[in-house]
């Protein structure tokens, strides 16, 4: 059962791939694609529930060997523990719902097999990313996924702009991997392991060395670097808008559920070695902060409905890896989770927007389409509260969790960027919402004779996932708050970021008893910022741009055309990084390649005939000279041989 | 019985008409009976130490040179055959194509 939830996906992408083809219907394509999703989420959950009935304990389960040189082994085993059930269902059973809902958005497309044949090998990639017991095998559904989010993004290869976009997300995750791989090198060469079972029961078992102790710290940087590149944090965030030129759901599917929280996962996987490096852990919280608040910034003020719904991914993804940063790997996984549900809906509801629009992405010519699209104003109003974090919907738990942790594991300014970041959120989510459903029509005539409800293909997953939005939070609600169960969540996950015993010295904050009145004041703060934050977004786009609006943009023109352009960060980088290396790949060509190293090769064959040239003179070519030549020599040899 | 100098010196003689005919000779058939001449004073020396030593081992090498010598001789004048075809005429002074 547990090898089905593998490889149906792949089943899948083979057969639509290689076997169907644009042999038969569309409808049929998709029904493949959407059927082994949703046979491997049975699967799962036919796993998991023996597995939770059993106590919930880590598994190991063999599948084969793979590498093997010296001490060093990679087998292909797969870990079965509580994080990676909960990822399973996450991703098989969101996955299922995206891969319905995608039939109805890919309809008019041609080569819909293509889609599903990358959209569930992608799934397949994903699951060894989350099953892989050792790091290597994790690897290889880390490039997996990244190559499937390649060819996703490029789906549209006819159009420039989409190849470059999937092009960049390779290149920026590329350097993300080599952190990665300089992990994985530093941790074969300080424990002898890369499996993270061993690794676990070493450090568990024996504790660690000194010099062992200080690698972790390299170790965890390297491997951040990796989770940066993957989960789109600062500096190496910059794929992540970029690849929304993929179909919409596949930006619901891998750059806001599953793929980007990929770097979270593998950190909370290795949280043991993240609670041994209090240095590292500094680094990661600020990075995560920083992206939270970065991010949510430029979304404030963008126009294209997905660009906004990308830079809130790289904000939520920024508040995950604060989480882990200051030692809430839980918390950060839990808003891995209810962000997965949320965000999801948040696309694929953009997705339905975007196909009633068709295919116009600039929130300035939508408005009023509550009128016309009521179910799909529904849920995305409910996906829209759980993402502001609206007291009783799932971000509220997950995120108020996440900044009462700030507070106490890294102080009153970290606590503030999240808390800003809040703000933002707020913000730039009722101006999405207002601006795409409420106040006037701002379409033109022919688009808005065309508008129209979706069909049941997909709004039904949306409703399920607008279910799931409200009532995840319930599986971790504080201690303050009455409510018959408290944390469930993190109890589940306790065994899995278990703190290591000489690591506790450094995290005492986090195991002490703080004052209920103190969390219920910092709630209140962010609820309170919440309010008013979404009332001025209301007041501003409630009945769609006011005045007030352009008056504020004219007047603050400075911060509006920095956040426009988002902080011109990609038109620095291209000044300061790509350019440079272009201008220097073109010198290696041009003068180090064809110059110097073709000429010196050329040179020396040249040099052999020119030499040989001056040689030849005595080339007669009459056979008889060299016959004579060769008696000659011969009986010269002869006669120092014999005397 | 006639002592085995005798046929070196006949060897000797055979070997230097054959490297005398390589070296004087413009005709190539002629230079490639010349080749022949020599390795058949090989074959000789070959039959007449082995005969000596009283070991079979130089026969059987004569047997194999003979086989090559076949060889040899088969696609030397088809070389000869070929270059007559295209020159017209197979004059050592006049193919010099190895000329530097």
């Amino acid at each position: 059962m547990f090898w089905m939830i593998i490889f149906l996906p792949l089943l899948g992408a083979l057969v639509n791939g290689l076997l169907v083809r644009n042999k038969v219907p569309k409808t049929l394509s998709h029904v493949i694609g959407a059927a082994a999703l949703i046979g491997a989420f049975f699967c799962a959950l036919a796993v998991y529930i023996p597995f939770m009935a059993g106590g919930g304990k880590q598994q190991i389960i063999i599948g084969m060997d793979w590498l093997r040189a010296g001490s060093f082994e990679a087998p292909f085993h797969f870990i079965l523990d509580r994080l990676s059930g909960m990822m399973m269902l996450i991703v098989t059973g969101i996955g299922s719902l995206i891969h319905i809902y995608a039939g109805g958005y890919m309809h008019e497309e041609k080569e819909t097999w293509r889609f599903f044949s990358y959209l569930n090998l992608f799934v397949f990639m994903m699951l060894l990313l989350v099953f892989g017991d050792n790091m290597l095998v994790m690897f290889i559904g880390w490039e997996g996924v990244g190559l499937c989010s390649y060819l996703l993004i490029g789906y549209w290869y006819e159009s420039d702009a989409n190849a470059a976009a999937g092009m960049k997300a390779f290149l920026v995750n590329r350097i993300g991997d080599i952190g990665f791989l300089i992990g994985i090198f530093l941790t074969y060469k300080y424990f002898g392991t890369v499996s993270f079972s061993e690794l676990k029961d070493m450090v568990f078992g024996n504790g660690v060395t000194p010099v062992q102790l200080e690698a972790v710290s390299w170790i965890t940087l390297a491997l951040f670097i990796g989770a940066c590149g993957k989960s789109a944090q600062l500096p190496l965030y910059v794929w992540l808008p970029d690849a929304m030129a993929g179909p919409t759901p596949v930006s619901a599917l891998i750059h806001a559920a599953t793929m980007v929280t990929a770097g979270i996962y593998m950190m909370t996987r290795l949280s043991f070695l993240y609670y041994l490096a209090p240095d590292t852990q500094v680094i990661v919280a600020a990075v995560g902060a920083a992206t939270a608040l970065f991010a949510a910034t430029i979304a404030l003020v963008q126009n294209d409905i997905k660009k906004v719904l990308a830079y809130s991914t790289v904000s939520q993804l920024g508040y995950m890896v604060l989480a882990c940063g200051v030692g809430a790997f839980s918390g950060g996984v839990f808003h891995l989770f209810t962000h997965a549900c949320f965000k999801a809906l948040l696309f694929l509801g953009a997705g339905s927007v975007i196909v009633a629009m068709h295919h116009k992405q600039d929130m300035r010519e939508m408005g009023g389409l509550k009128k016309y699209m009521p179910i799909t104003h529904v849920v995305m109003l409910i996906g829209v509260l759980a993402i502001i974090g609206f007291p009783g919907l799932s971000g509220f738990f997950s995120k108020d969790e996440i900044l009462w942790k700030a507070w106490i594991g890294g102080g009153p300014v970290i606590w503030l960027m999240g808390a800003l970041a809040a703000l933002c959120t707020a913000f730039y989510m009722v101006r999405l919402l207002m601006l795409t459903f409420y106040g006037p029509n701002r379409s033109d005539h022919h688009t808005r004779e065309h508008l129209h409800e979706t069909s049941v293909v997909m709004w039904g997953p949306l409703t399920i996932l607008a279910l799931l939005s409200v009532f995840v939070g319930y599986l971790n609600v504080p201690h303050v708050i009455p409510f018959p169960v408290h944390q469930l969540f993190d109890h589940y996950l306790a065994p899995v970021v278990e703190m290591p015993e000489i690591a506790k010295q450094n995290w005492t904050h986090l195991t002490a008893t703080y004052p209920a009145s103190l969390e219920f004041l910092l709630m209140g703060i962010s609820v309170l910022g919440m309010f008013l934050s979404s009332a001025f977004a209301i007041s501003l786009y409630g009945k769609g741009p006011s005045p007030l609006a352009k008056r504020m943009a004219e007047r603050f023109s400075g911060i509006h055309e920095l956040l426009e352009n988002k902080y011109w960060i990609d038109e620095i980088y291209d000044a300061y990084i790509v350019k440079p290396l272009a201008e220097m790949s073109h010198f290696m060509w041009k003068v180090i390649d064809v110059m110097i190293i073709d000429g010196i090769v050329n040179g020396v064959g040249q040099a052999c005939t020119l030499i040989g040239g001056l040689a030849s003179f005595r080339m007669s070519g009459s056979i008889h000279r060299h016959a004579m030549v060769l008696v000659i020599g011969l009986l010269c040899m002869l006669t120092v041989l014999i005397f | 019985m006639v002592p085995v100098d005798m046929y070196l010196v006949l060897a000797t003689v055979m070997f230097t008409c054959g490297i005398v005919g390589i070296m004087a000779r413009r005709n190539l058939i002629m230079v490639l009976m010349s080749i022949e001449l020599m390795l058949n004073a090989v074959n000789i020396v070959f039959v007449a130490a082995s005969r000596a030593v009283n070991n079979l081992d130089g026969q059987i090498m004569v047997f194999f040179i003979i086989t090559v010598a076949a060889c040899e001789a088969a696609v030397g004048l088809a070389m000869v055959i070929a270059l007559y075809r295209k020159y017209g005429r197979i004059d050592t002074n006049f193919l010099r194509m190895l000329r530097g």
